[in-house]
Order: C-alpha cells, then structure tokens, then sequence
C-alpha cells in the first residue's frame, strides 16, 4: 500500500491531535492477510470441502488489525458446522497462526454464507431489547454464558445506548455480559 | 505408514501452528472402529498444537471431524507427547 507524503494539511491536524497522547502508530498491512488467506484456502481443499474464500476489503470503522474472510459455495454449510462450531474452530486455529508473541496482534474473522453477520445482528438486537428492559425495570440483566466474540457483540451494541453501562463478569467458560442500569 | 487426505489436513495445520514444522510427524494406524490418526511434533511445540486449555486441540479435532464427515468417515486424533 503506498504511504502518501504528509501534506501541511495532514501535518497541521496531526500535531492537533497528538497534543494530549502520543497518536498510535499507523498500522500498515505486514502480509499476514494474505498468508491466512493461503492458510484458509489449503485446510478446506485438504478437508475436500467444494467452496471459494475471499479477502474482503477493510471498511473504513473497521479496526485496520482485522482480517476478514468470507466463504462461499456448496459446502458453506459443512464448513459452518452444528451452531457454527467448524466455522468457529476454523477461526481459532486461524487466529493461532497469524498470532506469534513477538508481532502486534492481528483479529482474524471467518464468515461463511453471512453466517456470523446474521447472528451477530441477531444478538445486537437482543441486547438493545434488553437494554431497553433493563432502563424501563430499573433491574440489572445478566446474560448466559458466552464466547469472548459474543460478549464484545454486546458490548458494542449497548457502548452508545443512553442510561445503561455493560460488564463482564465470571471467569472462563462462566464469564457473562450484566446490563446494568445507571441513575440520571 | 500411510498417507491419506486426513492425515495431511492434519499435518498442514499443525506444521503452521509449530517452530519446527519440519519435525512434525502424522502417521496415520488403523484403530478399533476408525482410524487413527496420531500427531507427532517437537516436544517445545507440544503446547502449540494442544493450546490453552486444550482449545487449540479441540479445534484441530472438530476440523478433523468435519472433513472425516465430508468423506464419509470418522477419525480420531492422538497428539502423542
């Protein structure tokens, strides 16, 4: 990816925005989207499954670390698996490759089909109803059990929804996300 | 020692997780109903290929699953330490 010169413009607002903290360092693609790509591609031919992956383009808001891959095709469902646990563990493995101690951490993310984008939808909904509920009752609502991905989907959802803050609480496998109401 | 598609799935994951990829050994042995397919790595890459809490093994075993499924088979995965 070419790195432009930095304008006056760019520079004027730069130095504005490091005033208070030391802006981060720009994160510049270091070719592990393209190797977990190749990663991805081998381990499904090699588990004979008939489908094309892709490397989507990041969106703007999306955190320059991630890495997103879409899958398609015939055997999409296989891939996903029972409540999505190939897909999941096809995830995790990913993530374990690209990761190593000594490099900034990269966020590998697997769909398949929409798959994770429906469900996640599907739960952000949840948890604004929830939100809602738990402003209107005055209560403190506490989720099951959920994955680390699940949690933050919540998290996320309600970050911006007036009168409640999230927390996560429990260890391991028994962490859950309480909704919980704040006086005004 | 056989060769088979499973044990290379197997093998190509665990020679991307490891230090040593070139001492990764997948052989793959007949069991009591499936085979059986057994791991082999350095003894300082064990814990790459097992994972926190065994999540890394699991994930390898439910990829395992899932192409033993696709071909009509079952497998079964050993990490041998």
């Amino acid at each position: 990816m070419p790195v432009d010169e930095p304008t006056a413009k760019d520079t004027f607002v730069a130095a504005e925005a490091a005033a208070p903290a030391a802006a981060p360092e720009p994160f510049v693609e270091d070719g592990r989207a393209d190797m977990v790509l190749d990663f991805v591609i081998d381990v499904l031919a090699a588990m004979g499954m008939d489908c094309t992956v892709d490397l989507l383009e990041p969106d703007e808001d999306d955190p320059p670390e991630e890495i997103r891959l879409e899958i398609e095709g015939k055997d999409a469902g296989r891939i996903i698996g029972k409540k999505g646990q190939t897909l999941s563990a096809l995830q995790f493995v990913a993530n374990r490759v690209v990761n190593r101690p000594s490099r900034q951490r990269r966020h590998v993310i697997i769909d398949a089909e929409g798959y994770r984008a429906r469900r996640e939808e599907a739960l952000a909904s949840m948890a604004r109803r929830l939100g809602k509920q738990a402003v209107d009752e005055g209560k403190i609502i506490t989720f099951e059990p959920m994955s680390p991905q699940d949690r933050r989907v919540v998290h996320l959802a309600l970050a911006k929804f007036a009168g409640v803050v999230t927390k996560s609480d429990g260890e391991g496998e028994q962490r859950r996300v309480q909704i919980i109401p704040v006086r005004r | 020692m056989r060769s088979s598609p499973l044990s290379t799935l197997v093998g190509l994951i665990a020679r991307a997780l490891v230090d040593h990829p070139d001492r990764v050994v997948v052989r793959e042995v007949d069991g009591d109903h499936h085979p059986r397919i057994e791991l082999l790595v350095a003894p300082e890459d064990i814990g790459k290929v097992i994972g926190k809490d065994g999540r890394t093994a699991q994930s390898i075993r439910t990829l395992l699953a899932a192409a033993a499924m696709r071909a009509g088979k079952r497998a079964h995965l050993d990490i041998v330490d």
